[in-house]
């Protein structure tokens, strides 16, 4: 798999800092999952986070709390909570950071698209959608108010900064505008987070906006 | 900053080893004695009121006593690796449902060559090493951006705000900063 399309380096800080929503962690991951070269970035990111933390003053615990850690060493492990897998319905593989989502099935949201919502938006949080767009089919054109990122995980796409293939990594700020035009072929399935309303241009769009959910 | 001589950092590492290997509560009480008022403050700077900061503290270090066979010097320093579960915790703390491993298991097999044990504790220690000499001369801007993403736990855009920074500036100034914390580490190995 070629990469061309990398998150910034602000945005691997703020994933190895644990400072993502949920949704964005979870579209930096399915990215991170095929992309060698950014997980090597968020381990230095995490080797920066360990310095922090190695540097910092200490602030003073409770006078038991070191008898208290002893105490609970012995106490049994609660058993983890292992992830129901993936459903494989899709037909595509997905990517395993999606693997904790219960997945419903794709709705038709305008002509030649479909949705699935993983995690509603709400305030401060970012909305985690799956979107599939048929081959050639343009996203109406439209403006970010907030965060957006996108990762690529079957088909392609283009819009005004170039193509965007399995595994890469699109994100767009507040102000960035982009029509994404899926590519003929296969269409393109992509794992979307945003967390605000996206701005579309035209009148028909907006309209359908209440229907869509972004 | 206080530096710490190198021998410290591969001893954390050595300690997280002895638990694994041998259960060893003293190598747990000197690690406490260590990382729990740093892992307070640093829950505290996030945000955490003292009771909460404490609790994320004293589970952290449970934790580091529960998964002391996961620890691979190879990949991280002690304090990394603490710092990891310390975040996650925070982070399960906020959401109580996440991804916990976003990652496959694949994808977190080394991808160097490592040497084991208490090599791979000096090398990750020499590393770390370099890495706190490269953060302390780094620009003060460019310092101070990297400090707030981790104790600020603010979107790039709340920074822009509240320091009056472009966020185009925020984004240029952290990738300059991690280019040359990069540059420090290659220049080394």
């Amino acid at each position: 798999m070629s990469i061309s399309h990398h998150p910034s380096e602000a945005t691997l800080l703020a994933y190895a800092a644990g400072g993502l929503d949920e949704g964005s962690s979870v579209v930096l991951a399915a990215h991170l999952g095929v992309c060698p070269d950014c997980r090597q970035a968020v381990r230095v990111c995490e080797a920066v986070g360990g310095q922090m933390l190695a540097t910092l003053q200490g602030t003073g615990m409770a006078t038991d709390a070191l008898t208290r850690a002893l105490a609970r060493l012995d106490t049994p492990v609660p058993p983890e909570k292992v992830p129901a897998a993936a459903p494989t319905s899709l037909g595509f593989p997905l990517p395993h950071a999606l693997s904790p989502y219960p997945l419903g099935n794709w709705r038709w949201i305008a002509p030649g698209i479909r949705h699935i919502l993983v995690l509603p938006r709400r305030a401060g949080r970012s909305g985690l959608h799956l979107l599939r767009i048929a081959p050639g089919i343009a996203l109406p054109g439209h403006g970010h108010a907030g965060n957006e990122f996108a990762c690529i995980l079957t088909g392609s796409y283009t819009d005004e900064t170039g193509r965007y293939r399995p595994g890469d990594l699109a994100e767009m700020d507040t102000g960035d505008e982009h029509m994404p035009v899926a590519d003929t072929g296969e269409g393109c399935i992509c794992l979307i987070a945003t967390d605000a309303k996206l701005r579309f241009r035209g009148l028909l769009p907006r309209l359908l906006q209440p229907v869509i959910g972004f | 900053m206080r530096p710490q001589p190198l021998t410290d950092e591969a001893a954390f590492a050595a300690l997280i080893r002895r638990i694994a290997d041998h259960s060893d509560r003293a190598a747990f009480a000197t690690l406490f004695a260590h990382f729990a008022p740093r892992l307070k403050s640093y829950m505290r700077r996030l945000g955490a009121a003292d009771g909460l900061a404490e609790d994320l503290a004293q589970e952290t270090m449970l934790a580091v006593w529960r998964k002391a066979s996961l620890f691979d010097p190879a990949r991280a320093g002690a304090a990394t690796w603490v710092f990891t579960i310390a975040r996650n915790l925070r982070i399960d703390a906020l959401r109580r449902e996440r991804p916990t491993e976003a990652l496959p298991p694949e994808a977190e097999r080394p991808e160097i060559e490592t040497a084991p044990g208490a090599e791979a504790e000096l090398i990750t220690a020499e590393r770390d090493r370099t890495l706190r000499v490269a953060l302390a001369v780094l620009p003060p801007e460019q310092a101070q951006l990297v400090q707030l993403a981790f104790y600020e736990d603010k979107p790039h855009r709340e920074i822009e705000r509240v320091l009056g920074i472009p966020l185009g500036t925020v984004k240029s100034r952290l990738r300059m900063a991690m280019q040359r914390l990069r540059a420090a580490l290659e220049e080394k190995s």
